[in-house]
């Protein structure tokens, strides 16, 4: 097990990736758990999980370190976020965000099992809804797959994430507009970003996932 | 002048002095107290002569909230809220489209096991499998008659026959298989009585209009009866039609006429050059009728019916 040009990611000979696990023999999705010198892996399967294949992809920092809040709009069942919560450790805290009832059901299941995941059914386009149930955060990430997916996210930095914080986010542009190509929806998006934010990192994820990029940012 | 603040969250309720240190906090410890928070605020707030705190002060409240401390309070409320949601979003929508999507499921099965039935008794009484094109029949008979009652009323015998000689406990195992796919068939049969039933008294109009089948298919696809309401009535046209639609808005081929809808009545009898104008009429009427089923309106649907019938027939 090798480190990564990426806090607290981890690689093997196999070059796959690896986060330390927080919960010790507890799977989230039938990962594979590896143990060494005392030390439980995880290992992050950069096909299911964006954020990870921006990584294999050559991103060489995402900003997540140990004993931040997070607030993470998209959540699904909480494979990408079980690693996030690797990442920011016991001393920090992800507010994990989702619309569909049903799979905030097992998103519920993985926040009880590991203790530093908030759940929250709610609705991402609306910000102010959910306003009693967070706190201020350092990251935002943001994987919704909507049309409007970059103005929720702008709105949810305006109203969550703190000054000089990260935002990190998952573009899938054929959520955007199917009949154009991707290339001109990235720069449009590129664009729109720039108005309130600093780009750090731009990176297609082709082809772990196809036709999506993502970026990192940071709050003015 | 002395200016108390009163802040609340999922957390609790807590009046905060002009230096914003707490002064008093009452804790929530179940989702009751959280639901219930405006009244108890309110109460709260005149008591301590508070008021809501905005600009700069309700930016440092904020801050002071970001505190480890609270960090397991957050977990732990959001959970059992989250909990409570989920709860509160089954209804309805989800026993239609469960068990729309469990009759599917069964037809595709049925199929599938018609089809090893039939290849499979062909091998020991061909004719038959041959004479019974009606599925129902078809396993009916085979379950109730043996080889030679049926190759009897076919006026051929056994030793004409081009069946192969099959031991018996080979036999029985090809009709264990029959009385299985019976079972499924009535299983099914039940399936859509249940689902007729819900119908009915969940959608009373798009189930006159439409069919209990074919409506819940409608709900299905659109997510839930809110979702298929905010739709406009040429998505409805053309939903279960995704692949040509989407073909047709990247390469430009032709758009597809319907979806769905093309199994109803009025669209399987007609001419083909009318598909086009029945589906958008059908689509706008199932529309209608669904927009009265989630507003909860009078029962209409037996006029537009008759108005679509009247129209293009």
């Amino acid at each position: 097990m090798k480190p990564t040009p990426v806090f607290d990611v981890f690689i093997d000979y196999r070059k796959r990736l690896f986060t330390k696990n927080l919960v010790k023999g507890v799977q989230v999705y039938g990962e594979k758990l590896v143990a060494e010198k005392g030390t439980e892996f995880r290992e992050w399967n950069v096909r299911r999980s964006k954020l990870a294949a921006a990584i294999e992809k050559g991103c060489p920092n995402i900003f997540l370190r140990p004993g931040q809040r997070v607030l993470y709009l998209g959540c699904s069942t909480g494979t990408t976020v079980s690693h996030v919560s690797d990442l920011v450790g016991k001393n920090g805290l992800v507010f994990a965000l989702d619309f569909a009832p049903r799979v905030m059901r097992e998103m519920v299941f993985v926040a009880m099992d590991r203790g530093n995941i908030a759940p929250i059914l709610g609705d991402a386009n609306q910000p102010a809804t959910y306003q009693d149930r967070v706190s201020p955060v350092d990251i935002v990430y943001q994987d919704v797959a909507q049309r409007n997916q970059v103005s929720v996210f702008l709105k949810n930095i305006d109203m969550y994430l703190k000054p000089e914080g990260y935002a990190l986010l998952a573009v899938k542009a054929r959520s955007i507009d199917v009949t154009r190509k991707p290339k001109g929806i990235f720069a449009e998006v590129k664009a729109e970003l720039e108005r309130t934010l600093t780009i750090v990192d731009f990176r297609t994820l082709d082809p772990l996932e196809k036709d999506h990029a993502f970026f990192i940012c940071k709050k003015k | 002048m002395h200016k108390n603040y009163c802040f609340s969250n999922i957390l609790g309720i807590f009046i905060f002095n002009e230096h914003l240190k707490v002064i008093k906090s009452e804790l929530f410890t179940n989702n009751e107290q959280y639901l219930s928070s405006p009244q108890t605020k309110a109460a709260l707030s005149k008591q301590y002569h508070a008021v809501e705190p905005t600009g700069k002060s309700l930016d440092r409240i904020h801050e002071h909230f970001s505190d480890v401390k609270y960090d397991s309070s957050f977990v732990a409320r959001n959970i059992e809220l989250t909990k409570l949601h989920v709860k509160e979003s089954v209804n309805e929508d989800n026993m239609i489209i469960q068990s729309v999507s469990s009759l599917m499921e069964l037809t595709t099965i049925l199929n599938m096991l018609l089809k090893r039935l039939r290849e499979w008794y062909g091998m020991y009484n061909p004719e038959t499998e041959r004479a019974i094109e009606e599925q129902e029949t078809f396993v009916h008979e085979i379950l109730s008659k043996d080889r030679k009652q049926l190759l009897d009323r076919l006026e051929t015998s056994e030793r004409e026959s081009m069946g192969g000689e099959i031991a018996k406990k080979d036999v029985d195992a090809i009709l264990f298989l029959a009385k299985q796919i019976e079972h499924l068939r009535l299983f099914k049969v039940r399936q859509e009585g249940y689902l007729e039933e819900i119908m009915k008294k969940f959608c009373p109009n798009i189930t006159v209009l439409a069919g209990s089948f074919l409506g819940a298919k409608l709900i299905h696809q659109a997510g839930s009866l809110k979702q298929l309401v905010g739709f406009p009535s040429s998505t409805v046209q053309v939903l279960g039609a995704e692949k040509a639609l989407f073909r047709h808005m990247k390469t430009g081929a032709r758009s597809p006429r319907h979806g769905y809808i093309a199994a109803h009545p009025l669209l399987a009898s007609a001419v083909s050059a009318m598909h086009g104008k029945i589906a958008r009429g059908l689509a706008d009427k199932i529309l209608l009728c669904a927009k009265i089923d989630y507003f909860k309106g009078e029962f209409i649907a037996d006029k537009l019916l008759k108005e679509l019938e009247r129209k293009f027939k």
